[in-house]
């Protein structure tokens, strides 16, 4: 199942606080038409350099679907950044 | 105490075998308890699901605050990213081994094998690394 919501947190140099939150099937919906140029490019580049399209697309498939709970914090004096995929 | 044991210490209690023989009998029943009893096998510890590393850092280089880095990677994530390595030319790893071995790092990266990798995966689970200086703390684990 591939992730549903990244959360986006960044602490500004004020302290205030910058969050998104990401729900990753209607932006996936909404950039269908670049993605289908991504794939596109995708395709010519596998036939380039002689790797399986489908293997290719099917590792990416599974790297997109097991990134949920990944997280990322980095918390650096005035800067902060939270990155979290669920 | 289990069954067997109470039965023995019955049998010594009523008098229908002595000291001796009960000692005797305990003994073989703790000899047979880790073959004769798959039930009380030991539970298997639940699996661990992520890498984490975490990095602190105490030196004032950057701020007036310490610094500390949280990453938490699904062991799933590694899984896919070695198929990802699967789908990699040969020519490309040709040229990846000859600049490793020029940085001194003389890995075949031919003779490397997804099921290898699995392996290695599959053992991540019991590896812990803690470094600690005076200004910082790493750790790698698995939870």
């Amino acid at each position: 199942m591939i992730p549903q919501l990244v959360t986006y947190r960044q602490r500004r140099p004020d302290g205030r606080w910058l969050r998104l939150y990401v729900p990753v099937v209607p932006v996936l919906l909404v950039l269908s038409p670049l993605l289908l140029l991504v794939v596109l490019a995708g395709l010519v580049a596998c036939l380039v350099f002689r790797i399986s399209f489908v293997g290719a697309l099917r590792a990416v498939g599974h790297l997109l679907c097991v990134l949920r709970g990944a997280r990322f914090e980095l918390d650096d004096g005035h800067t902060a950044v939270y990155v979290s995929v669920r | 105490m289990n069954e067997q044991r109470r039965q023995v210490l019955q049998m010594l209690a009523d008098g229908k075998i002595t000291a001796a023989e009960a000692e005797r009998l305990i003994d073989a029943l703790a000899r047979e308890e880790p073959e004769s009893s798959p039930g009380a096998a030991p539970r298997p510890k639940s699996r661990p699901r992520y890498l984490r590393v975490v990095v602190q850092s105490d030196d004032d280089s950057g701020g007036d605050a310490p610094s500390r880095i949280n990453v938490r990677v699904p062991l799933q994530l590694l899984r896919a990213g070695v198929r990802l390595t699967s789908l990699l030319p040969p020519e490309a790893l040709l040229k990846i081994n000859a600049e490793l071995d020029r940085s001194g790092v003389p890995i075949d990266l031919t003779q490397l094998k997804p099921q290898h990798i699995e392996d290695l995966i599959e053992h991540l689970d019991e590896l812990t690394v803690d470094v600690e200086d005076p200004g910082s703390k790493v750790r790698v684990f698995c939870e």
